[in-house]
């Protein structure tokens, strides 16, 4: 077991924990297609913020394959997926009352998103 | 899990924003230590970012309200180090009490 | 963790490091406070018998966060950015190495994966993490007490306007606000609008008026 000792502080601090993989993984969306946050309610840990469920967005970016947190953070399951950036409307997420102009951002797995 | 940490859109009171721009990186000692204890124990290989996120989602639902940012570290650090069975609980509650009497 | 007790005194705000309103005299909850100094130490001690963590060690990652990481990392980022054309545009493309480039401990822990989004007038940016209280270290330092606040973890994504009012920072209707949510491992930083007034600045004195807040979006940088 490594043992983090005054002299590997600085290493361990550069070199970070990445979680971007060098894996090949086909992508389920690429940029500008509609997608709706699934409506699932894990009791694990889980990145999709329950305010995206049943949400509509826009995918702006596609970031490559990562470790996906949630299994990542029971029993270490990496099951390596796309992570994407998604643009979802102030009016979308909370109503036609909202700031028209507004938006959020997050991103998202592939494991959290169907097509719209 | 659906639980409390999901704050967004919550319109309940949390008063107002703490907008400090002298507060200390650390208020306590403690603070310190576990903030030091936790990033070793990553180094270790016995917890990731995501097993440490998770442990503080599990806290008591009131206890995660009234914890000082810090706690919830000791908190998680705690919960990963007894599932992981590197501490037992009647092994820290020895020490506890062994450093309660100690005072 | 089974002894429940009535948290009766009040806990002063800046000690609270979660503005959590629970009414203190109504609302029973297991007082970790009382005693979470002395579980840490027990935790510490057993972790060190064993052989896991080593004193020197935390000691010194203590002093590194302490020391030598902070906003200046980033603000040097910026003026960088403000100062050179291409730096700017390769720090929109590919935020992590443009940000690597510039010294050892610009990427690492917290902020191994980062995207920059530049402020405009038609798009202002602001960073929250609605679920926790993701920030990139390397960059910024560790965050600040409002960053990890349940207000403005709740806030953010659904006004804020009002949220960006409370910093003094107000903004024309013509303007997008756009709210990061870190949720996952990517992390984000702003690339404020160099101020008017700046033209004769070196990237030295440009980085002295970048403030870490104005690289969260909640304020707006000023000579």
């Amino acid at each position: 077991m490594p043992i983090l000792t005054a002299d590997k502080v600085a290493d361990f601090f550069k070199n970070g924990a990445p979680v971007m993989l060098d894996e090949k993984v086909a992508p389920r969306f690429k940029s500008g297609d509609r997608i709706v946050g699934k409506n699932i309610h894990p009791k694990g840990h889980c990145r999709l913020p329950r305010y995206v469920r049943g949400k509509r967005g826009e995918i702006v970016e596609d970031h490559g394959v990562w470790i996906f947190a949630d299994t990542n953070a029971s029993g270490r399951d990496q099951k390596p997926q796309h992570l994407y950036t998604v643009i979802f409307t102030h009016e979308e997420l909370w109503g036609a009352d909202a700031s028209p102009r507004d938006t959020v951002v997050m991103t998202l797995y592939d494991d959290h998103m169907d097509h719209a | 899990m659906d639980g409390v940490h999901e704050l967004a859109g919550v319109d309940s009171n949390f008063g107002p924003i703490p907008i400090d721009p002298n507060e200390p990186l650390f208020f306590d000692e403690w603070e310190r230590r576990v903030f030091g204890v936790t990033l070793s124990v990553a180094y270790a290989g016995l917890l990731n970012f995501d097993e440490f996120r998770f442990g503080i989602e599990r806290m008591p639902a009131w206890q995660y309200f009234a914890a000082r940012y810090y706690e919830k570290w000791a908190a998680t650090l705690e919960t990963n180090m007894i599932e992981k069975g590197v501490i037992t609980p009647e092994e820290l509650e020895a020490r506890v009490n062994k450093l309660k009497k100690e005072g | 963790m089974s002894n429940v007790s009535l948290l009766a005194r009040p806990v002063s705000i800046e000690r609270r490091g979660n503005l959590a309103m629970a009414t203190e005299k109504s609302v029973r909850v297991r007082s970790y406070e009382d005693d979470v100094s002395i579980r840490v130490r027990a935790i510490e001690s057993i972790l060190s018998e064993k052989g896991i963590i080593d004193k020197g060690g935390v000691d010194e990652i203590i002093d590194f966060f302490e020391h030598k990481i902070g906003p200046r990392n980033g603000a040097k980022v910026v003026a960088k950015a403000w100062t050179d054309p291409q730096y700017r545009k390769w720090l929109l493309e590919d935020s992590t190495a443009a940000i690597a480039s510039l010294g050892e401990e610009f990427v690492g822990l917290q902020g191994e994966h980062m995207k920059v989004m530049e402020n405009t007038p038609e798009v202002h940016h602001l960073i929250t993490c609605t679920l926790c209280s993701c920030y990139p270290w390397p960059t910024l330092g560790l965050p600040p007490m409002y960053f990890k606040s349940t207000s403005y973890r709740a806030r953010c994504v659904k006004e804020p306007r009002a949220v960006l009012k409370e910093f003094g920072v107000e903004l024309s209707d013509s303007t997008e606000v756009r709210v990061w949510d870190s949720n996952s491992e990517l992390r984000y930083m702003v690339l404020p609008m160099r101020p008017e007034g700046t033209d004769g600045m070196s990237e030295e004195q440009l980085a002295d008026i970048v403030t870490r807040d104005s690289m969260l979006g909640t304020e707006i940088p000023k000579v």
